[in-house]
Protein backbone atom coordinates (compact mmCIF):
# COMPACT_ATOMS: atom_id res chain seq x y z
CA UNK A 1 0.00 0.00 0.00
CA UNK A 2 1.36 3.40 -0.93
CA UNK A 3 0.59 6.55 1.01
CA UNK A 4 0.11 10.18 0.05
CA UNK A 5 0.24 13.22 2.33
CA UNK A 6 -1.24 16.53 1.21
CA UNK A 7 -0.11 19.30 3.59
CA UNK A 8 -0.76 22.93 2.74
CA UNK A 9 -3.36 25.65 2.58
CA UNK A 10 -5.91 27.43 0.42
CA UNK A 11 -4.16 30.80 0.43
CA UNK A 12 -6.82 33.09 -1.04
CA UNK A 13 -8.54 34.38 -4.16
CA UNK A 14 -8.13 37.33 -6.49
CA UNK A 15 -9.68 38.70 -9.64
CA UNK A 16 -13.29 38.45 -8.49
CA UNK A 17 -15.66 41.40 -8.96
CA UNK A 18 -16.15 41.83 -5.22
CA UNK A 19 -14.35 40.89 -2.02
CA UNK A 20 -16.03 39.39 1.08
CA UNK A 21 -15.51 35.89 -0.29
CA UNK A 22 -15.45 32.39 1.15
CA UNK A 23 -14.67 29.04 -0.40
CA UNK A 24 -16.27 25.61 -0.05
CA UNK A 25 -13.72 22.94 -0.95
CA UNK A 26 -13.55 19.19 -1.16
CA UNK A 27 -11.20 16.43 -2.37
CA UNK A 28 -12.52 13.69 -4.64
CA UNK A 29 -10.67 10.40 -5.20
CA UNK A 30 -11.21 7.14 -7.05
CA UNK A 31 -12.24 3.83 -5.49
CA UNK A 32 -8.70 2.61 -4.76
CA UNK A 33 -7.99 5.51 -2.36
CA UNK A 34 -8.79 5.44 1.34
CA UNK A 35 -8.67 8.48 3.60
CA UNK A 36 -6.73 7.63 6.77
CA UNK A 37 -6.74 11.01 8.53
CA UNK A 38 -7.83 14.56 7.90
CA UNK A 39 -10.96 16.31 6.72
CA UNK A 40 -11.73 15.82 3.04
CA UNK A 41 -13.95 18.88 2.74
CA UNK A 42 -14.54 22.17 4.45
CA UNK A 43 -15.49 25.79 4.20
CA UNK A 44 -13.21 28.75 4.77
CA UNK A 45 -13.97 31.90 6.75
CA UNK A 46 -15.37 34.96 5.00
CA UNK A 47 -12.61 37.48 4.35
CA UNK A 48 -13.15 41.17 3.64
CA UNK A 49 -9.69 42.55 2.87
CA UNK A 50 -8.79 45.93 4.29
CA UNK A 51 -6.29 47.16 1.74
CA UNK A 52 -5.76 44.68 -1.08
CA UNK A 53 -8.13 43.16 -3.63
CA UNK A 54 -7.01 39.61 -2.74
CA UNK A 55 -9.14 37.80 -0.18
CA UNK A 56 -6.91 35.72 2.14
CA UNK A 57 -8.18 32.56 3.82
CA UNK A 58 -5.01 30.61 4.82
CA UNK A 59 -7.22 27.56 5.27
CA UNK A 60 -5.07 24.57 6.36
CA UNK A 61 -5.32 21.25 4.53
CA UNK A 62 -3.78 18.09 6.01
CA UNK A 63 -4.83 14.80 4.40
CA UNK A 64 -3.36 11.31 4.65
CA UNK A 65 -4.43 8.82 1.96
CA UNK A 66 -3.54 5.17 1.41
CA UNK A 67 -3.98 3.68 -2.04
CA UNK A 68 -3.84 0.39 -3.91
CA UNK A 69 -3.72 1.96 -7.38
CA UNK A 70 -2.83 5.07 -9.34
CA UNK A 71 -6.26 5.65 -10.90
CA UNK A 72 -8.52 8.25 -9.38
CA UNK A 73 -5.65 10.49 -8.22
CA UNK A 74 -7.13 13.10 -5.81
CA UNK A 75 -8.75 16.19 -7.28
CA UNK A 76 -9.43 19.31 -5.24
CA UNK A 77 -12.66 21.10 -6.20
CA UNK A 78 -13.73 24.56 -5.07
CA UNK A 79 -16.76 26.83 -5.01
CA UNK A 80 -16.10 30.51 -4.37
CA UNK A 81 -19.04 32.38 -2.86
CA UNK A 82 -19.62 36.02 -2.06
CA UNK A 83 -21.38 37.03 1.17
CA UNK A 84 -22.83 40.52 1.23
CA UNK A 85 -23.47 42.73 4.25
CA UNK A 86 -26.98 41.31 4.65
CA UNK A 87 -25.64 37.76 4.91
CA UNK A 88 -26.91 36.58 1.51
CA UNK A 89 -24.61 34.22 -0.38
CA UNK A 90 -24.05 34.37 -4.12
CA UNK A 91 -22.04 31.92 -6.21
CA UNK A 92 -18.96 33.49 -7.78
CA UNK A 93 -17.15 30.55 -9.33
CA UNK A 94 -16.48 26.85 -9.63
CA UNK A 95 -13.03 25.40 -10.17
CA UNK A 96 -10.95 22.28 -9.68
CA UNK A 97 -7.33 21.21 -9.91
CA UNK A 98 -5.56 17.87 -9.58
CA UNK A 99 -3.48 17.43 -6.47
CA UNK A 100 0.17 17.45 -7.68
CA UNK A 101 1.68 14.01 -8.17
CA UNK A 102 5.33 14.88 -7.51
CA UNK A 103 6.77 15.42 -4.04
CA UNK A 104 7.71 18.85 -2.73
CA UNK A 105 6.15 22.27 -2.50
CA UNK A 106 3.77 23.47 -5.20
CA UNK A 107 2.15 26.85 -5.71
CA UNK A 108 -1.06 26.39 -7.71
CA UNK A 109 -3.40 28.87 -9.33
CA UNK A 110 -6.84 27.37 -9.88
CA UNK A 111 -8.99 29.15 -12.49
CA UNK A 112 -12.72 29.44 -11.89
CA UNK A 113 -15.84 29.87 -14.00
CA UNK A 114 -19.49 30.67 -13.46
CA UNK A 115 -22.50 29.37 -15.41
CA UNK A 116 -24.02 31.99 -17.68
CA UNK A 117 -27.78 32.11 -17.97
CA UNK A 118 -29.97 33.53 -20.72
CA UNK A 119 -29.84 37.28 -21.37
CA UNK A 120 -32.94 37.79 -19.20
CA UNK A 121 -31.26 35.94 -16.34
CA UNK A 122 -28.10 38.02 -16.79
CA UNK A 123 -30.10 41.23 -16.66
CA UNK A 124 -31.89 40.13 -13.51
CA UNK A 125 -28.58 39.10 -12.01
CA UNK A 126 -27.19 42.60 -12.55
CA UNK A 127 -29.94 44.09 -10.41
CA UNK A 128 -30.90 41.42 -7.91
CA UNK A 129 -27.93 39.06 -7.77
CA UNK A 130 -28.22 35.29 -7.67
CA UNK A 131 -27.84 33.50 -10.94
CA UNK A 132 -27.76 29.89 -12.16
CA UNK A 133 -25.93 27.24 -10.14
CA UNK A 134 -25.04 23.65 -10.90
CA UNK A 135 -27.57 21.12 -9.69
CA UNK A 136 -24.92 18.54 -8.93
CA UNK A 137 -21.36 19.57 -8.05
CA UNK A 138 -19.71 16.61 -9.85
CA UNK A 139 -19.68 18.59 -13.07
CA UNK A 140 -16.98 20.76 -11.47
CA UNK A 141 -14.41 17.97 -11.64
CA UNK A 142 -15.71 15.66 -14.40
CA UNK A 143 -15.87 16.36 -18.07
CA UNK A 144 -18.86 14.16 -18.76
CA UNK A 145 -21.88 16.41 -19.17
CA UNK A 146 -20.34 19.77 -19.92
CA UNK A 147 -21.35 20.26 -23.54
CA UNK A 148 -24.64 21.87 -22.57
CA UNK A 149 -23.04 24.46 -20.29
CA UNK A 150 -22.32 28.07 -21.23
CA UNK A 151 -19.90 29.68 -18.77
CA UNK A 152 -17.98 32.89 -18.11
CA UNK A 153 -14.52 33.15 -16.55
CA UNK A 154 -14.12 34.47 -13.01
CA UNK A 155 -11.07 35.00 -10.76
CA UNK A 156 -8.34 32.61 -9.58
CA UNK A 157 -7.81 30.79 -6.30
CA UNK A 158 -4.27 30.40 -5.02
CA UNK A 159 -3.18 27.24 -3.20
CA UNK A 160 0.08 26.11 -1.64
CA UNK A 161 0.28 22.32 -1.41
CA UNK A 162 3.13 20.21 -0.11
CA UNK A 163 3.18 16.57 -1.23
CA UNK A 164 4.89 13.66 0.56
CA UNK A 165 4.80 10.21 -1.04
CA UNK A 166 5.55 6.94 0.72
CA UNK A 167 6.42 3.58 -0.79
CA UNK A 168 5.53 4.68 -4.32
CA UNK A 169 9.06 3.83 -5.48
CA UNK A 170 8.78 0.34 -3.94
CA UNK A 171 5.94 -0.36 -6.34
CA UNK A 172 7.96 0.94 -9.27
CA UNK A 173 6.15 4.25 -9.62
CA UNK A 174 8.25 7.15 -10.88
CA UNK A 175 7.05 10.66 -9.92
CA UNK B 1 21.50 12.49 18.94
CA UNK B 2 23.22 9.35 17.73
CA UNK B 3 23.86 10.16 14.08
CA UNK B 4 23.92 6.56 12.91
CA UNK B 5 20.64 4.67 13.27
CA UNK B 6 20.02 1.51 11.25
CA UNK B 7 16.29 0.97 11.86
CA UNK B 8 14.72 4.25 12.90
CA UNK B 9 11.13 4.36 14.12
CA UNK B 10 10.86 8.14 14.20
CA UNK B 11 12.00 10.90 11.90
CA UNK B 12 13.19 14.31 13.04
CA UNK B 13 12.46 17.77 11.66
CA UNK B 14 14.82 20.53 12.82
CA UNK B 15 13.62 24.08 12.32
CA UNK B 16 15.89 27.13 12.47
CA UNK B 17 14.46 30.42 11.45
CA UNK B 18 13.21 33.82 12.41
CA UNK B 19 10.13 35.95 12.34
CA UNK B 20 11.77 38.68 10.29
CA UNK B 21 9.14 41.37 10.54
CA UNK B 22 5.75 42.56 9.43
CA UNK B 23 4.00 44.85 7.01
CA UNK B 24 0.98 46.58 8.54
CA UNK B 25 0.46 49.85 6.68
CA UNK B 26 -1.85 51.34 9.30
CA UNK B 27 -0.29 50.27 12.59
CA UNK B 28 2.97 50.75 14.48
CA UNK B 29 4.52 49.71 17.84
CA UNK B 30 3.66 46.07 17.29
CA UNK B 31 4.77 42.87 19.04
CA UNK B 32 4.03 39.30 18.09
CA UNK B 33 3.43 36.00 19.87
CA UNK B 34 4.04 32.66 18.20
CA UNK B 35 3.29 29.07 19.10
CA UNK B 36 3.69 25.80 17.23
CA UNK B 37 0.56 23.71 16.62
CA UNK B 38 1.02 20.04 15.74
CA UNK B 39 -0.82 16.69 15.62
CA UNK B 40 -0.86 13.86 18.14
CA UNK B 41 1.97 11.96 16.46
CA UNK B 42 4.40 14.85 16.91
CA UNK B 43 6.44 15.90 19.94
CA UNK B 44 9.02 18.65 20.39
CA UNK B 45 12.38 17.30 21.52
CA UNK B 46 14.27 20.55 22.01
CA UNK B 47 13.80 24.27 21.57
CA UNK B 48 11.00 26.63 22.45
CA UNK B 49 7.39 26.00 21.46
CA UNK B 50 6.22 29.55 22.00
CA UNK B 51 7.49 33.05 22.56
CA UNK B 52 6.76 36.79 22.66
CA UNK B 53 8.82 39.27 20.68
CA UNK B 54 9.94 42.80 21.49
CA UNK B 55 7.79 45.84 20.59
CA UNK B 56 8.96 47.22 17.26
CA UNK B 57 8.55 50.55 15.51
CA UNK B 58 8.75 51.17 11.80
CA UNK B 59 12.06 52.53 10.58
CA UNK B 60 12.64 55.78 8.75
CA UNK B 61 13.17 55.95 5.02
CA UNK B 62 11.21 55.42 1.86
CA UNK B 63 10.28 51.77 2.61
CA UNK B 64 9.74 51.72 6.36
CA UNK B 65 9.88 48.14 7.58
CA UNK B 66 8.79 46.79 10.92
CA UNK B 67 11.55 44.42 12.05
CA UNK B 68 11.53 41.84 14.85
CA UNK B 69 14.39 39.52 13.80
CA UNK B 70 12.92 37.08 16.34
CA UNK B 71 14.67 33.67 16.45
CA UNK B 72 12.86 30.34 16.05
CA UNK B 73 14.65 27.16 17.07
CA UNK B 74 12.85 23.88 17.61
CA UNK B 75 13.21 20.20 16.75
CA UNK B 76 10.29 17.78 16.44
CA UNK B 77 10.18 14.00 16.30
CA UNK B 78 7.29 12.15 14.70
CA UNK B 79 6.08 8.83 13.32
CA UNK B 80 3.65 10.30 10.78
CA UNK B 81 3.61 13.40 8.54
CA UNK B 82 -0.08 13.90 9.40
CA UNK B 83 -0.36 16.82 11.82
CA UNK B 84 2.78 18.48 10.36
CA UNK B 85 3.60 21.47 12.60
CA UNK B 86 2.22 24.89 11.85
CA UNK B 87 3.40 28.14 13.35
CA UNK B 88 0.50 30.29 14.59
CA UNK B 89 1.38 33.98 14.92
CA UNK B 90 -0.63 36.75 16.57
CA UNK B 91 0.30 40.42 16.34
CA UNK B 92 -0.73 43.01 18.94
CA UNK B 93 -0.41 46.76 19.17
CA UNK B 94 -1.83 49.83 20.96
CA UNK B 95 -5.05 51.53 19.87
CA UNK B 96 -5.78 55.26 20.14
CA UNK B 97 -6.49 54.96 23.87
CA UNK B 98 -3.36 52.94 24.64
CA UNK B 99 -4.99 49.53 25.12
CA UNK B 100 -3.38 46.39 23.72
CA UNK B 101 -5.50 45.11 20.86
CA UNK B 102 -5.00 42.30 18.37
CA UNK B 103 -3.91 43.44 14.92
CA UNK B 104 -3.79 40.06 13.20
CA UNK B 105 -3.78 36.29 13.44
CA UNK B 106 -2.18 33.99 10.92
CA UNK B 107 -0.71 30.52 10.53
CA UNK B 108 1.41 28.62 8.04
CA UNK B 109 2.77 25.08 7.83
CA UNK B 110 6.46 24.66 8.53
CA UNK B 111 8.01 23.81 5.10
CA UNK B 112 8.14 20.11 4.25
CA UNK B 113 11.49 19.97 2.47
CA UNK B 114 15.03 20.58 3.68
CA UNK B 115 16.52 23.92 2.74
CA UNK B 116 15.87 27.61 3.03
CA UNK B 117 12.31 28.89 2.67
CA UNK B 118 10.63 32.27 3.12
CA UNK B 119 6.94 32.54 3.84
CA UNK B 120 4.76 35.67 3.79
CA UNK B 121 1.78 34.98 6.05
CA UNK B 122 -1.38 37.10 5.66
CA UNK B 123 -2.81 38.34 8.97
CA UNK B 124 -6.55 38.77 9.66
CA UNK B 125 -8.73 39.97 12.52
CA UNK B 126 -12.22 38.75 13.40
CA UNK B 127 -14.90 41.22 12.31
CA UNK B 128 -17.47 42.62 14.72
CA UNK B 129 -20.95 41.28 14.07
CA UNK B 130 -22.67 44.67 14.06
CA UNK B 131 -21.83 48.34 13.75
CA UNK B 132 -22.89 48.95 17.35
CA UNK B 133 -20.50 46.28 18.56
CA UNK B 134 -17.77 47.77 16.40
CA UNK B 135 -18.29 51.19 17.98
CA UNK B 136 -18.46 49.88 21.56
CA UNK B 137 -15.35 47.81 21.11
CA UNK B 138 -13.49 50.83 19.69
CA UNK B 139 -14.59 52.85 22.73
CA UNK B 140 -13.82 50.16 25.32
CA UNK B 141 -10.60 48.91 23.73
CA UNK B 142 -11.83 45.32 23.69
CA UNK B 143 -11.80 44.03 20.12
CA UNK B 144 -13.16 40.65 19.06
CA UNK B 145 -10.42 38.13 19.82
CA UNK B 146 -10.01 34.40 19.53
CA UNK B 147 -10.03 32.77 22.97
CA UNK B 148 -7.27 30.39 21.87
CA UNK B 149 -4.73 31.57 19.26
CA UNK B 150 -4.32 27.94 18.11
CA UNK B 151 -7.78 28.13 16.50
CA UNK B 152 -6.19 29.90 13.57
CA UNK B 153 -4.27 26.74 12.67
CA UNK B 154 -7.41 24.59 12.42
CA UNK B 155 -9.76 24.18 9.50
CA UNK B 156 -12.96 23.20 11.32
CA UNK B 157 -15.41 25.77 12.61
CA UNK B 158 -14.33 28.53 10.26
CA UNK B 159 -17.60 28.58 8.35
CA UNK B 160 -19.21 31.10 10.65
CA UNK B 161 -16.34 33.53 11.14
CA UNK B 162 -16.07 36.82 9.28
CA UNK B 163 -12.59 38.29 9.15
CA UNK B 164 -10.69 41.20 7.69
CA UNK B 165 -7.17 40.67 6.36
CA UNK B 166 -4.96 43.67 7.00
CA UNK B 167 -1.23 42.93 6.91
CA UNK B 168 1.45 40.27 6.48
CA UNK B 169 4.24 38.73 8.55
CA UNK B 170 7.43 37.42 6.92
CA UNK B 171 9.04 34.28 8.37
CA UNK B 172 12.17 32.57 7.06
CA UNK B 173 12.92 28.91 7.76
CA UNK B 174 15.93 26.61 7.44
CA UNK B 175 14.77 22.99 7.59
CA UNK B 176 16.79 19.82 8.18
CA UNK B 177 15.12 16.41 8.27
CA UNK B 178 16.55 13.13 9.50
CA UNK B 179 15.47 9.59 8.56
CA UNK B 180 12.45 10.57 6.50
CA UNK B 181 13.90 8.67 3.52
CA UNK B 182 14.74 5.64 5.69
CA UNK B 183 11.10 5.41 6.73
CA UNK B 184 10.03 5.52 3.08
CA UNK B 185 8.87 9.13 2.87
CA UNK B 186 9.71 11.06 -0.27
CA UNK B 187 9.32 14.80 0.06
CA UNK B 188 12.09 15.98 -2.25
CA UNK B 189 11.13 17.44 -5.62
CA UNK B 190 12.43 15.35 -8.54
CA UNK B 191 14.66 18.08 -10.09
CA UNK B 192 16.59 18.42 -6.84
CA UNK B 193 16.97 14.64 -6.63
CA UNK B 194 18.33 14.20 -10.17
CA UNK B 195 20.71 17.17 -9.73
CA UNK B 196 22.10 15.62 -6.53
CA UNK B 197 22.56 12.24 -8.20
CA UNK B 198 24.39 13.85 -11.12
CA UNK B 199 26.82 15.52 -8.69
CA UNK B 200 27.67 12.37 -6.71
CA UNK B 201 27.34 9.34 -9.01
CA UNK B 202 29.67 7.15 -6.92
CA UNK B 203 27.46 7.01 -3.81
CA UNK B 204 26.05 3.55 -3.24
CA UNK B 205 22.39 3.57 -2.17
CA UNK B 206 21.67 0.78 0.32
CA UNK B 207 18.02 -0.16 -0.13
Amino acid sequence: MAELHIIGQIVGASGFPRSSLFCKWGVHTGGAWHLLSGLREGQTQVDCPQASDTAFWSHPIDLHYATKGLQGWPKLHLQVWHQDSFGRCELFGYGYCHVPSSPGHHRLRCVTWRPLGSWQEQLAQMFVGGGPQLRSPDVIYTGADRYRLHTVAMGTVELELGIILRHFDKHGVES
Amino acid sequence: YAMATNNPSVFLVMINGQIEGANFPEYDDLYCKYCFVYGNDWAPTSGLEEGISQIACRGQGTQPALVWNFPLEITFKSTNPFGWPQIAVSVYGPDTFGNDVVRGYGAVHVPLTPGKHVRTVPMFVPESTSRLQKFTSWLMGRRPEFTDPKVVAQGEGREVTRVRSQGTVTISFNIVTKDMKKLGYDATPSEALSAAEARTPSLAHPL
